[in-house]
């Protein structure tokens, strides 16, 4: 790229990011190589930590199918895989990455080898599923349904979904904290008689300081955003997260990067550089983004829109202190409790019965300033869809806080029109002066 | 005590008119000083309210009402049935209802708890977080969750649920149960002496009335079908219908209008609220847990997959997930299933390549239905059904 064209660019990227890119790439390769050798490679749901670091404890490569969607969506495999599903009498109507993932699975079984056209080197056959119970019926339902091409066995690592009242119950949290353990218990169990050896305690111990040290880190990067101009644009979080969220390497050299990115960031605001040009609006964006098309975001940077907050569901749970828990498995237990309740006691507060989903968006548009929220309904990911409305109605009404609705999918992404979604721009922009007023008359910060 | 307006009727025409208003006992009930609680699913723990002289009252949709306010909170792309049942809630269809009791019963069904407080505001309300596995701390969390519900009714109320009141309700729901089984029985010759659709109306009416008078209406109910003259006709299919939330006639009088009788279900309204019964111990609690929990069969429940030497062995895990279902095909003569799931239904949609392989394995016919929850899109699907009872007839 010539200097002239870096020049041009609308969104300053930060250096820091693309090393944590490249862990999340190297992902699929390192399985794959490691089940060459008869090592043990899990596919594994979204889990916050607590499965993957048992799992890495042991031993055990993990690839997460979810991603694995997204990168055969990038690529343009993942029609074929969805026709597979189709054909094998999946409905269509159920989750996009869960089908991909169906029809890899059978074309794995017919060509007993990993497919020749699988991006980025495929996922091995693995030797175990590790499906959970967090947020999303999909990832415990989609793993059974691998049964009909895997043999690998499945187990479904249980997460507590209080409700914000009930878990201000006496003893709830605690309750619930003990059942998460407990299931740690019950699957390290599991694990030991699979795989026909022990947990290496020591190395658990050391994980799992080092995923509170990596979250911690991913924190900072972020509460650091909330700087004006903002530094670190949205395309730059979605591309670091992923490094976080499947746990795509070491969490020791993952945190080491994350650090390295607070500090980019933190030279980038003492220096008053902001992640565009100039920042005329502040938006959070909702969901998953449209990520074959995110280009998209140049666009609007160039119109002022800064993209400074995301989802709640990626972002890391509020440092909260460990240090005095001696029992490695109630530390890790009491981060991943964190990352669904964290906002639970503020949402009690506020008189949110939502804690998860609904309220976190109130206080991130809050915190991060934001002029308005672009909302982006999944068509065939409900979970990330669910709340949309909700949210919409409540930013409004509480916080008079716009929204934008611009529809899209995980695997169609023909579903994204960007042009469309342009063309309303304007008139959000628009939109978006209005409450500013009405947020000041209201005597608001901003 | 028995309302003046219902007295007049008896058995399967009380049940009838009960069904098509579900709302004129339960006032009259609540006009006599009772208190009414809507539930949702098969999760929450009713012995509990009843234990309590809480009414439990089954929260259902509405086919014939077009989802309008709904669109303000739950986007098209979630299970209709929940958008019509929030549709109703908005429209203060549910305003009679003094408190709710929800449960993790299905991941919307969970958003739809914290919804349905944001938007109704209900007096009481309590949603219980029911695991997903039938693992050992599973179900000692569930029942430690079982007695928070406990406890919050009990501040509700204002009054203790002591442990003979609780046997007591168990005792009363499982008579119920046992009652329903009775009823089922009854589909087991052939032709079945009550319909499909009737079964459904049946179950409908109890699910909206206190216990008692559910047992009274159904023992009236057994009385009643087994003298009547007017059974329903002898066709050559006799089906099992499978899938997500059928509260309403609508596609069983498709089906059986279309040359075949429904003998056994496996949905909601219907075995997976009443089959499975309470095995009392000296802890009550823990036998509503295992009930509730571990009883109720339904995909959304995670059973174990048998393992052997590392791998999981597929027939065997169709065997523990789908063998129940052997039982109902053998003792109802059961010679063909419909499939039938809501569209964004996960729990169901994922279950049906699986189950059907169950299926051929034990060579019994099978179709799989989608439908969007309205009475023109079971209509649609009559030409389907023509087609499955014509090749299994
Ligand atoms: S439905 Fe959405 S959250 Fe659930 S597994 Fe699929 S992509 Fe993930
Ligand atoms: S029909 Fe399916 S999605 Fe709807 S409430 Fe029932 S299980 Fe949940």
């Amino acid at each position: 790229m010539t200097t002239e064209e870096k020049k041009k660019r609308a969104i300053n990227r930060l250096k820091s990011m693309y090393p944590l890119r490249a862990l999340v790439d190297g992902m699929y390769e390192k399985a794959v190589e490691a089940s060459k050798h008869g090592e043990p490679v899990a596919w594994c749901m979204v889990n916050w930590w607590a499965g993957d670091t048992v799992l890495h404890a042991m031993g055990v490569h993990t690839v997460h199918p979810e991603d694995y969607g997204a990168v055969c969506a990038a690529f343009g495999a993942a029609q074929n895989y969805l026709d597979i599903a189709g054909s094998e009498g999946f409905p269509s109507h159920m989750c996009g990455y869960a089908r991909n993932c169906l029809g890899y699975a059978a074309k794995l079984q017919q060509m007993d080898e990993i497919p020749p056209d699988a991006p980025m080197g495929g996922m091995p056959k693995p030797t175990l599923l590790l499906g959970s119970g967090y947020f999303c019926d999909t990832r415990y339902k989609w793993f059974q349904a691998l049964g009909r091409y895997l043999d690998a066995p499945v187990w479904v690592l249980e997460m507590p979904h209080p409700g914000v009242h009930e878990s201000r119950i006496e003893g709830a949290v605690q309750r619930d904290i003990s059942f998460i353990v407990n299931e740690l218990k019950e699957f390290i169990a599991f694990l030991e008689k699979l795989l026909g050896k022990k947990m290496d305690w020591d190395r658990l111990e050391e994980l799992v300081d080092a995923t509170i040290e990596m979250n911690r880190a991913w924190h900072e990067v972020n509460e650091l955003r909330k700087a004006r101009p903002c530094p670190m644009h949205s395309r730059d979080f979605w591309s670091s997260m992923p490094a976080s969220l499947y746990m795509a390497a070491d969490p020791r050299e993952t945190a080491k990067l994350y650090w390295q990115m607070r500090d980019e960031v933190k030279s980038l605001i003492d220096a008053g550089v902001g992640a565009i040009e100039e920042e005329k609006y502040r938006l959070a964006f909702a969901e998953l983004p449209p990520w074959h098309s995110l280009k998209f975001f140049d666009k609007l940077a160039e119109r002022g829109w800064n993209f400074v907050v995301e989802s709640w569901a990626y972002h890391p749970p509020r440092p909260l202190d460990l240090s005095g828990i001696s029992d490695p498995l109630e530390r890790l237990a009491r981060l991943t409790y964190q990352f669904f309740a964290g906002y639970f006691e503020d949402a009690y507060d506020s008189g949110d019965a939502w804690g998860y989903f609904a309220h976190p968006y109130l206080e991130l548009a809050r915190d991060y300033r934001c002029d308005g929220m672009v909302l982006h309904p999944l068509l065939s990911c409900r979970t990330a869809t669910n709340h949309l409305l909700v949210i919409q109605d409540q930013l409004l009404e509480r916080l008079k806080i716009p929204s934008l609705v611009i529809e899209g999918d995980i695997v169609d992404l023909k579903m994204f029109d960007p042009a469309d979604a342009l063309s309303k721009a304007e008139t959000f922009e628009e939109t978006m002066d209005h409450y500013k007023q009405v947020r000041k008359a209201e005597g608001m910060e901003w | 005590m028995v309302g003046k307006t219902e007295q007049t009727v008896t058995g399967l025409a009380r049940a009838r008119a009960i069904y098509q208003d579900r709302t004129r006992r339960i006032n009259e009930l609540k006009a006599g000083g009772r208190k009414v609680f809507g539930y949702l699913d098969a999760y929450p723990v009713l012995e509990m309210l009843t234990a309590l002289d809480i009414i439990p009252y089954a929260i259902l949709g509405d086919l014939d009402e077009p989802i309008t306010r709904a669109d303000t909170c739950l986007p098209t792309v979630v299970c209709p049935f929940l958008r019509s049942i929030m549709d109703l809630g908005l429209k203060g269809r549910y305003d009679f209802l003094d408190g709710i009791a929800m449960a993790h019963s299905c991941e919307v069904a969970e958003k739809v708890a914290h919804i349905w407080r944001i938007y109704l505001k209900p007096g009481y309300a309590h949603f219980i977080d029911t695991p997903h596995t039938t693992h050992a701390s599973a179900i000692r969390q569930h029942r430690e969750l079982l007695q928070e519900f406990k406890n919050t009714l009990e501040s509700f109320a204002g009054k203790q649920i002591t442990p003979e009141r609780l046997k007591q309700a168990i005792a009363l729901h499982n008579r119920q149960r046992d009652l329903v089984r009775q009823l089922y029985d009854l589909r087991k010759p052939d032709p079945p002496l009550i319909s499909g659709a009737e079964m459904l109306q049946v179950e409908i009416a109890v699910m909206s009335l206190p216990v008692e008078e559910g047992n009274e209406l159904l023992t009236e109910v057994i009385n009643n079908v087994r003298e009547r003259r007017d059974v329903p006709p002898l066709k050559p299919v006799r089906l099992l219908l499978w899938g997500s939330m059928i509260d309403d006639t609508a596609l069983l009088d498709v089906i059986e209008s279309a040359g075949a009788n429904v003998v056994i279900d496996d949905t909601f309204v219907g075995t997976r609220a009443f089959f499975s019964k309470v095995e009392l111990t000296d802890d009550p609690l823990d036998d509503l847990a295992r009930r509730y929990l571990v009883g109720i069969q339904n995909p959304r429940t995670f059973r174990e997959n048998p393992i052997s030497d590392g791998r999981k062995d597929y027939m065997a895990d169709l065997e523990s997930r789908f063998g129940y279902l052997k039982e109902y095909i053998q003792e109802w003569n059961v010679n063909g299933v419909i499939l039938q799931a809501l569209r964004y239904c996960d729990i169901h949609a994922y279950e049906v390549p699986s189950l059907r392989d169950y299926l051929n394995r034990i060579g019994l016919p099978s179709t799989y239905l989608e439908h969007d929850y309205s009475k023109a899109a079971m209509e649609q699907l009559r030409t389907r059904v023509q087609a499955f009872i014509e090749v299994i007839g």
